[in-house]
């Protein structure tokens, strides 16, 4: 897929791996990853879910940094939605398509700004509910 | 209320934030969320901006939802896993102040809250926040976070 920065995807220290169960409830589990020289995304198998050959998964990466006073800062995220392959005892992610916010690249304030229309459609959906 | 032992615990207090996946279209949707645990009754709750209010477009659709705690970073609580499958349900019948009653929640993570609290009107949207309450239905932690290992599970 094109879009998916390796080198900043490489800085994460884990991955956060989540599909759809059969009981209908997502399923997450974190998961050591490493990305090969090839671009070739690929996750430790976790001992659940069981079955995770061909499956339609996505796969947060994310980031946090702990402040002294508490709370926390310089988050960003990578979450990306993907196919995984059992291969070798591991599982191959296969990304197809990328969400991510990284507020070192857009400030808070303007991710805030960005995403007003999602709120002015979400206050006009309550407005028509209201109304009808 | 699923009982659960102290360290999975003291990981729903502690952690400042958790893995929080809605359902749309039958696929996850997965963003870091901050999460507050309220333990006198076992729930769990998260507020989301109506700027970011996808999550809570899904749960109206679909009530299944899950938070992994998954990221001991800036707590003093132990490195486990643990991922709570739960029903959740959205209130957003007072966007401005429904959300106030888990401020003192919100505060023990973020202390620096209230100084974005009193540009309130600065970020206004931001403040407008639908409240989704999570109950329980199945827990299951990995302690020490080795996810390679099987996991014990809490109210199945």
């Amino acid at each position: 897929m094109t879009g998916l920065d390796y080198q900043r995807l490489g800085n994460f220290r884990y991955a956060v791996i989540t599909l759809i169960g059969d009981d209908g409830f997502p399923f997450s589990v974190s998961t050591d990853f490493k990305i090969l020289p090839d671009k070739k995304i690929v996750l430790q198998k976790p001992a659940l879910p069981t079955k995770l050959d061909g499956k339609r998964v996505n796969v947060l990466f994310n980031h946090i940094t702990g402040l002294p006073g508490g709370g926390y800062g310089e988050r960003r995220y990578m979450l990306v939605w993907g196919t995984t392959h059992e291969e070798h005892g591991t599982l191959r992610f296969e990304p197809k398509s990328l969400s991510e916010w990284d507020e070192k690249i857009l400030p808070f304030d303007q991710y805030c700004a960005k995403s007003a229309p999602q709120g002015a459609k979400y206050l006009g959906t309550l407005q028509a509910s209201v109304e009808a | 209320m699923i009982k659960v032992p102290t360290w999975v615990r003291e990981t729903f207090e502690n952690y400042l934030v958790c893995e929080f996946t809605t359902v749309k279209s039958g696929k996850p949707v997965t963003m870091p969320l901050l999460p507050f645990y309220l333990p006198d009754s076992g729930k769990f709750v998260v507020t989301s901006s109506i700027l970011f209010s996808k999550k809570a477009e899904n749960v109206k659709k679909n009530p299944k939802v899950s938070l992994l705690f998954s990221n001991p970073e800036g707590s003093k609580a132990g490195k486990h896993a643990v991922l709570v499958q739960g029903i959740a349900h959205a209130d957003d019948t007072d966007l401005d102040h429904g959300w106030e009653k888990y401020l003192s929640f919100w505060r023990k993570k973020e202390p620096y809250i209230d100084a974005y609290l009193a540009e309130r009107e600065k970020f206004g949207w931001f403040w407008k926040r639908v409240v989704l309450q999570v109950e329980p239905k199945k827990i299951i932690a990995w302690k020490n976070g080795d996810t390679s290992r099987p996991p014990e599970e809490f109210g199945a």
